[in-house]
């Protein structure tokens, strides 16, 4: 048991590092020194340019844009480090402890704060922003598609929606597991007092927070047509607004490079005395390898996109056929990120719910080495799986067997994820609380978007179903189904030690039900629209497919509705919510050990770990 | 893997198997898993025929009879996840505290190797029956080669259009005469666009200056629609044209009458 | 257990006042994006003039439509202020006034347009071919053809759809002739002054009602990749809607 050797935060002293630039920086000077810097940037370039050329527009905003992002970064202090680094100084230790934020109340949430767990709640608040603005433009594109004849917004409207949709939507799924819990839960299930480098954290999260305002200015750019894949050559012909896309991309990826170099190195180097490879809780396992396969994922992306920008701005043709470039460089570029990536979303979320079943069942995980193979051999083949988003480009048939073969073996490693899911299960008395329902959900959902993908990953099958709205509504069942509702699982279980509160149950259930069965309804309407020859990404379409988008979009209503209910919940629970005992559920991993306000340090005294976390359950008869 | 304690504890196999038959879990487990199984069977023999457009060509019967008999032979697999899951679920347990311990399963060698030499196997039947059906395309592809029809289309932002070389006659829809091979040269004079004649069960990407080629024998007369399976931009979703499949005689009489009005079709 | 059902209440109206506001904003922007949505520009209704007795022998209502293709926005009026303000694209060639035309359906069209702006050549030859119209020909200033030459035309009006159980087939393209050099002189040095322009006819006689949509087929997109950017990708310049109506 853990004695409290430390005083609560408001009888100790504030640290106040005298007349230090730190003390006056914040979000707000972020923005101004942001704004300064992009609208000098701007009107200084636009200058002598011929705007009417669109080379010179792209320039213009591109750098704009970029200058945003560092201007924001200076104005925020995320420099000042580095700075005296270079003139051969650092921080004092006064300044550092103020950047830790202890004290600092509400402040710290709008500062550079090195404190591993504002920093998830940062991520929370960033990846809630980020769903509700993804879910809003999904509610506006089922509405556009509820009758034929595109009734309520026009193409080039439409076409921003779902890009935009699609791009927000993908950024939120990527760090709605490992921003929130794998930078707030996952050091101190570890036993450690922070990351391995709390300002790269603080930097990882202010850098991603840059890109969203850019991501917003595509809407007063005049959108983008190429969906989130921003296939080539039509970003080269693209409008402004496309400049937002690249340019949020590079940021973006910057960002994860940074967080998931620093989630790696937390948890190789910073577990708690006792905690062998074998004693790691799964979600540690999980969130690691999925930063881990980001790391060397996401330049590829960065690389395709400041190509696109040399396109766009000084007319490269890396990817303009009409002088030796070509798009399939593009796609290869893109889906050598683009598969791996969404193993990337996956892995934690599944990770988060193998961390919740046996808390819930009271029994050991079902084969904790099953579980890690399964995650490795995901990780392992999803490096060499990408040309199957490419069957039918045209671009080396030959190689579609082999892709075939690399694909279709994914589902070995992923039927171990259900194995030890079903392991788990088997022989329990499951205690049905909101993060077990999760559970069941992912288990369903998962289900049928694995199956799915077992077609399509299929040449001949895929020869019908590639481009068509079977593989939207199939990755929303894996992306959505699964991560998502491992991600809602996390909350609903991580929730109390984040917000000293429990999650309101009954807005839970509501939410729950209302967002899994429109979920299933919306997206068994879109694998029927597929099967039935509807292409992806139209705006309108044949009176044929008008029964099937109906029931799509009923059921997108219904977990719009759903999701407003689970974030009244969130919201109303975090404020006045029944206050959460130091273990609500009677979990065994470390975080538990540990009061709410967890102290800056997590633990007074550093914990030894001396078995796994899953020593649950009486031996068998 | 053999845990020490279990051992211990542990009756013989036989006496395992005999009682683990005869639990009760088992058997609602087992009867819930023939129910999934039957519904996951029935539903994708019925669904897809039924919902999939005509089959007008040999590639689209081959397609839906994948997404037919894959859903068959994963039925049984799908059927042991959701009727542990269901098995589990209707066992709940609700209230403000947490239920009694369960049973400390570490783990089960023997099932995760069936499962995972369960899951090899589907693997190696998908693998084998999609490049079976490769194979078999390809080779008859080669072998129509010399007979076969060639249609060159070209997707434009965003309309497309058909040229018959031999027949030498520019047309907007997709005419094919029914049980001849046909051969289509894709290609894009602008962005990526893919050409999509539904019912035909083919598709390939429409490149800027590089023909992609595919094949396709159609079997059945119907109306085909042609579609763009590629974002290109404001009007991709109208980017679609309509077609036929005809009779051998219809076709030629099609032909003729373009013919008859210099080549381009009216 | 003992709960009093005030604060029990409390919360249910404050979680169903939330969702409300939470569908609000959904809705808000939902309202504005409809809005943007909306044509700039007014809709064009053909005119009857008679009747007309076409080829296959059968009577039809005979209307009238006409519009004008020009090199920059302002001209053609159909972009508003818009047009020069910061934002517009004054450089942009343009459709006007109308880019949006509503036709009866079983009825013999007559187009009108008139061609101010100069081109090069096409992407897709086949875009020089008339197609659809009736006689598969188009009158250009006075004389009847069937095609003209791909590095002749400067714009296309192309006018298709989806093809559906519940609307006819409806494809027409109609290649535009360019203005040549010579023509555009004086234009280039004052664009006040429009060229004398070429006028372009033909007609095609609508089927049932329906949703169709038109663009040209010429890459006016300056500068950007096979010219189907910029002006291309923006609704309302070279594309819009043709409505087939019943009555």
């Amino acid at each position: 048991m853990t004695t409290l050797t430390h005083a609560p935060a408001s009888s100790r002293p504030i640290p106040n590092p005298k007349k230090s630039l730190i003390t006056r920086l914040h979000m707000g000077t972020g923005m101004v020194v942001g704004i300064i810097f992009c609208w000098g940037t701007y009107f200084a370039m636009k200058a002598g340019r011929d705007m009417t050329d669109s080379h010179n527009v792209n320039k213009v905003l591109l750098a704009s844009m970029m200058m945003w992002s560092f201007g924001f970064l200076v104005g925020i202090g995320a420099l000042i480090g580095p700075f005296r680094w270079l003139i051969g100084k650092d921080l004092t230790a006064e300044e550092q402890l103020y950047l830790a934020g202890d004290g600092q109340g509400v402040k710290r949430y709008f500062k550079y704060c090195t404190d591993h767990k504002v920093v998830g709640i940062q991520y929370l608040v960033g990846v809630m922003t980020m769903l509700g603005a993804g879910g809003t433009m999904a509610m506006m594109i089922r509405t556009n598609l509820a009758t034929p004849g595109s009734h309520f917004v026009n193409p080039n409207v439409y076409n921003s929606l779902v890009g935009l949709h699609g791009i927000t939507m993908i950024i939120a799924l990527i760090i709605v597991s490992t921003g929130p819990f794998g930078n707030y839960i996952m050091p101190i299930m570890i036993g450690a007092a922070d990351m391995a480098f709390p300002r790269l954290n603080a930097l990882s999260w202010w850098v991603l927070f840059t890109a969203i305002p850019v991501l917003c200015s595509a809407w007063f750019l005049g959108g983008i047509p190429t969906g989130w894949t921003a296939y080539a050559p039509l970003s080269d012909q693209a409008g402004p607004g496309m400049n937002a896309f690249l340019a949020t991309i590079i940021i973006f990826a910057l960002s994860t490079a940074v967080a998931g170099a620093n989630i790696t190195t937390t948890v190789i180097a910073m577990r708690a005395k006792g905690m062998k490879w074998n004693r790691v809780p799964i979600f540690v396992i999980g969130a690691t390898i999925s930063v881990a396969l980001a790391v060397p994922a996401f330049p590829t992306f960065m690389v395709a996109m400041i190509q696109t920008a040399m396109d766009r701005t000084i007319a490269t043709g890396f990817y303009d056929p009409n002088v030796g470039g070509s798009g399939w460089l593009y796609a290869n570029l893109f889906w050598i990120m683009g598969h791996p990536e969404v193993y990337v979303i996956l892995i934690p979320g599944v990770a988060a719910l193998m961390e919740i079943a046996p808390v819930f069942v009271r029994k050991p995980l079902f084969s904790y080495n099953a579980a890690i193979a399964g995650f490795a051999g995901i990780a392992g083949l999803s490096i060499l799986v990408w040309a199957h988003h490419m069957y039918m480009s045209g671009w080396m048939p030959a190689l579609n067997g082999p892709f075939m073969v690399t694909t279709e073996f994914i589902s070995v490693p992923t039927g171990l994820l259900f194995l030890v899911l079903i392991g788990t299960l088997w022989r329990g008395k499951p205690w049905m609380k909101l993060p077990m329902l999760s559970v069941y959900a992912f288990i369903w959902d998962f289900l049928i978007g694995g199956i799915t993908g077992i077609y399509l990953s299929d040449v001949p099958a895929d020869n019908y179903l590639h481009g068509s709205m079977y593989v939207t509504a199939h990755f929303h069942y894996t992306l959505m189904g699964a991560a998502l509702t491992g991600a809602i699982g996390g909350l609903a279980y991580w929730f109390p030690k984040m917000t000293g509160r429990m999650l309101n149950e009954r807005g839970g259930y509501i939410s729950f039900w209302l967002v899994q069965i429109g979920f299933n309804v919306l997206f068994l309407g879109m694998f029927l629209a597929g099967a039935e020859g509807q292409p992806r990404r139209v705006a309108d379409y044949a009176h044929l497919f008008a029964h099937a988008n109906l029931i799509s979009t009923i059921g997108a209503y219904s977990v719009g509705i759903g999701m407003l209910t689970l974030l009244w919940a969130i919201i109303h629970s975090a404020r006045s919510g029944v206050v959460a005992p130091m273990n609500p559920w009677g979990a065994k991993t470390l975080e538990w050990t540990v009061p709410y306000p967890v102290p800056l340090v997590n633990f007074d005294t550093p914990p030894v770990v001396t078995s796994d976390p899953y020593g649950y359950g009486r031996s068998a008869k | 893997m053999v845990n020490h304690e279990e051992e211990v504890l542990a009756p013989t196999p036989g006496q395992r198997v005999g009682t683990f038959s005869k639990r009760k879990d088992v058997k609602r487990t087992f009867w819930l898993w023939l129910f999934f199984t039957i519904v996951f069977c029935v539903l994708g023999r019925l669904a897809y025929p039924h919902w999939m457009p005509p089959v007008l060509s040999k590639e689209m019967q081959g397609n839906e009879d994948i997404m037919i008999w894959f859903t068959v032979i994963s039925a049984p697999i799908a059927g042991i996840v959701l009727a542990v899951a269901m098995e589990s679920f209707l066992n709940m347990h609700r209230g403000d505290t947490p239920p009694e311990e369960g049973v400390a399963i570490r783990t089960n060698t023997p099932v995760v190797i069936i499962w995972t030499a369960g899951s090899v196997f589907f693997c190696i039947v998908a693998i084998v029956w999609g490049l079976v059906v490769m194979n078999t395309d390809a080779t008859k592809a080669a072998a129509d080669s010399a007979t076969s029809l060639t249609v060159d289309v070209t997707g434009a932002q965003w309309n497309w259009s058909f040229f018959y070389p031999a027949q030498n006659i520019h047309t907007h829809t997709l005419n094919l005469p029914v049980d001849r091979p046909v051969t289509f040269n894709v290609i894009s004079d602008d962005v990526n666009h893919s050409f999509w004649p539904v019912q035909l069960g083919v598709k390939v990407d429409a490149n800027r200056l590089a023909t992609t080629v595919i094949h396709a024998t159609p079997t059945k007369v119907g109306v085909l629609d042609v579609k763009c399976a590629e974002l290109c931009g404001l009007y991709h979703a109208y980017m679609e044209t309509s077609g036929q499949v005809q009779t051998s005689a219809d076709f030629t009489s099609w032909v003729s009458s373009i013919q008859a009005t210099g080549g381009v079709q009216q | 257990m003992e709960t009093s059902t005030t604060p029990q209440a409390k919360k249910s109206i404050g979680a169903l006042v939330a969702i409300v506001l939470g569908i609000g904003v959904v809705a808000g922007v939902g309202f504005t994006l409809h809005k943007v949505s909306a044509d700039p520009q007014p809709k064009l209704y053909a005119t009857k003039i008679g009747t007309i007795v076409a080829a296959d022998g059968k009577t039809y209502n005979h209307y009238t439509i006409a519009d004008s293709v020009y090199a920059d926005p302002i001209n053609s009026k159909a972009h508003g202020t818009c047009a020069t303000c910061d934002g517009g694209h004054p450089s942009w060639p343009s459709y006007g006034p109308y880019t949006d035309f509503v036709l009866p359906a079983h009825s013999y069209v007559t187009v009108t347009l008139t061609v101010y702006d100069g081109g090069i050549k096409l992407n897709t030859p086949y875009f020089a071919s008339i197609v659809g119209t009736v006689g598969g020909t188009a009158n250009f200033d006075g004389v009847d053809k069937t095609n003209l030459a791909p590095d002749g035309v400067e714009h296309t009006f192309t006018l298709h759809g989806l093809p559906t159980s519940t609307q006819d087939p409806l494809f027409v393209n109609v290649p535009l002739p360019m203005n040549t050099d010579a023509e555009m002189k004086a234009y280039n040095a004052d664009p006040t002054k429009l060229p004398i322009g070429h006028k372009v006819t033909f007609s095609f006689i609508t089927q049932g009602a329906g949703h169709y949509v038109w663009n040209c087929e010429y890459p006016c997109g300056d500068s950007t990749y096979q010219g189907f950017g910029a002006v291309m990708g923006q609704l309302g310049y070279m594309s819009g809607k043709v409505t087939v109506v019943n009555g």
